[in-house]
């Protein structure tokens, strides 16, 4: 099996920016533990989907061999500067670019100097690539794809790591419930908006640990509807997609509120 | 220094074909041309600029998305290389700019008085969006104007329609409060398009004009009711039926900037000026002036 490992983990910067407010603290610090998983898995590569990488017209991946730079978040740029320096294993990218374009996703390869890397995967992989050891993937995430469409660019991104012997893990970066703090509030004093969402969140940690994903993916609807999940919940579409819908359980490594919004650091069993 | 007005409001929307097209110097790639119509309409909207002789420009992007609050820059020069995350082939743009601070603050102050979560954005690595920067091409290529940017508050898409354009009303009648105060003689350019319904694939060469037309004929049709009545000075009736308009046509004024400029300029009933209107990707795009010097609401140089 080509998979050695998945993750399910939020984009915000928070915990990587301000991790000494305790809430967004303690979701570093399972971000750490995810890091320290992944690792011992030891995949050749790390292939990353995340939400805040906005796509309108193709699929776009990422083929610049070497992307590195400064970025700075558009709502949180009071926190300081996100350093990036990412190594892209190009011969899965355009592998993966083919195989999904001949599952019907037309897709594109970005390779130029400066391209906005999102907060996102620069959060992530900083946490998740422990000592920048491993070569990225890194996908993005189209306005217009849907749900099937998402699951069929991780089955693709997995079908073509495994045509070249890769050993890949694979994360889906993104939140949970998408209902946010729109004014100022004491960050120590974050917590999660509503009630309705902390349920929902809770519920949806609970079926990944039972493993069933049919269920799972049978409440997403509901879910993405009725907690504004982040960008209807397709970070974790391309998890199943690569994974065949099928994975064993799940460990959740921190679960806690991002101004508002759900944020949790999931490993899915294999 | 006190008393200072607004001179004139563009609608500018923020194609970077069009930047793409011009093959100025600070852009990497070359183009064949396209998109004429829409370029020369620039071209006359910025002569009417260069005869305003404004103090600063204000514009407000939809592609800075904020979730907490109002977004000022805040950082006296700015520069580095933007580059367009959607259409990187034609936007690989090397920018510097001049932010006309007092005027930023005063803006900020002015919208939290007025009950708004507002910030400035002080980092000095903060990579300006493609928006403020090709609106910002377009009207005045020269960048010899200091500038105000604001980001879009994503409010209009968190909330209602409604309630979110009632708070870039009320940012608009903000920005209005703080160019009196600093006594500025400001151009405020509200970086939108019209219907926003467009095609899913790119041309190859994408300057291919043979392939350029509206996406939907429904939303063509929505612009030209919306620019017709913008034409005749109806402003009233266009801002009744702006939220039909934002959800039929998918169109882009959703995000704030239109509201923002025409709260700021107090809704005159003038006619607006229509440089030119043109697709790009086929999405609905007017470049449109209302000058208020002309109009007698403002005062000439």
């Amino acid at each position: 099996m080509a998979i050695v490992a998945a993750f399910l983990v939020p984009g915000s910067p928070l915990p990587y920016v301000k991790r000494d407010n305790p809430s967004w603290g303690s979701l570093a610090e399972a971000m750490e533990a995810a890091g320290e998983a992944l690792a011992a898995a030891k995949p050749d590569t790390i292939v990353v989907y995340s939400t805040q990488w906005i796509a309108v017209l193709d699929q776009l991946w990422q083929t610049r061999p070497h992307v590195e730079g400064v970025h700075v978040d558009e709502n949180w740029h009071e926190y300081g500067d996100l350093p990036f320096d990412i190594r892209i294993d190009t011969e899965l990218a355009q592998a993966a670019m083919d195989e999904a374009t001949a599952r019907g996703i037309r897709s594109k390869g970005v390779d130029y100097d400066e391209f906005p890397v999102d907060t996102g995967t620069i959060v992530g992989t900083a946490f998740l690539n422990t000592g920048n050891e491993r070569p990225l993937v890194i996908t993005s995430n189209n306005l217009y794809h849907d749900w099937d469409m998402t699951k069929t660019i991780g089955a693709a991104a997995a079908a073509a790591a495994d045509d070249l012997g890769r050993n890949i893990a694979v994360v889906g970066i993104g939140g949970l419930s998408g209902s946010v703090f729109r004014h100022g509030i004491d960050p120590e004093q974050d917590r999660l908006a509503s009630e309705q969402d902390d349920a929902w969140n809770r519920k949806i940690l609970g079926l990944m640990e039972t493993g069933d994903a049919d269920a799972l993916e049978d409440l997403v609807p509901d879910y993405a509807r009725e907690a504004r999940v982040d960008m209807g919940f397709k970070h974790l579409a391309f998890l199943l997609g690569a994974l065949s819908g099928g994975f064993q359980g799940a460990l959740v490594h921190g679960y806690g509120p991002l101004y508002g919004s759900g944020g949790a650091v999931v490993e899915l069993r294999l | 220094m006190a008393n200072g007005q607004i001179l004139a409001g563009f609608l500018a929307p923020h194609p970077p074909h069009l930047v793409y097209a011009e093959n100025p110097a600070a852009n990497e790639p070359r183009a064949k041309g396209g998109w004429e119509q829409l370029r020369w309409a620039y071209e006359r909207a910025r002569r009417s600029l260069e005869a305003l002789q404004p103090d600063v420009l204000l514009v407000h992007s939809p592609h800075w998305i904020t979730q907490q609050g109002h977004h000022f820059l805040g950082v006296k020069h700015l520069s580095g290389k933007s580059v367009d995350p959607i259409f990187p082939n034609l936007f690989r743009y090397s920018f510097d700019l001049e932010v006309d601070l007092e005027l930023a603050e005063a803006c900020c102050e002015e919208a939290a008085e007025l009950g708004l979560t507002t910030k400035m954005m002080r980092n000095p690595k903060f990579r300006v969006d493609y928006g403020t920067i090709t609106t910002l091409h377009m009207m005045r290529p020269q960048w010899d104007i200091p500038v105000v940017g604001l980001s879009a508050n994503n409010s209009p898409y968190y909330l209602t329609t409604e309630e979110g354009l009632e708070e870039m009303d009320i940012l608009g009648k903000a920005t209005a409060r703080a160019i009196e105060r600093t006594g500025r003689r400001a151009v405020l350019l509200a970086s939108n398009t019209l219907c926003h319904y467009h095609f899913s694939e790119e041309p190859v060469p994408p300057e291919d004009m043979s392939r350029e037309h509206p996406q939907s004929y429904e939303g063509y049709l929505w612009d030209m009711r919306m620019i017709d009545l913008l034409r005749q000075g109806k402003t009233q009736q266009v801002f009744e039926i702006l939220p039909q308009f934002i959800e039929e046509a998918f169109a882009e004024v959703k995000s704030g900037a239109f509201t923002w400029m025409f709260a700021a300029m107090g809704y005159p009933e003038i006619p607006g000026e229509l440089h030119g209107y043109g697709t790009v990707i086929g999405t609905g795009n007017a470049v449109m002036e209302w000058n208020l010097v002309r109009a007698g609401l403002a005062e000439a140089a």
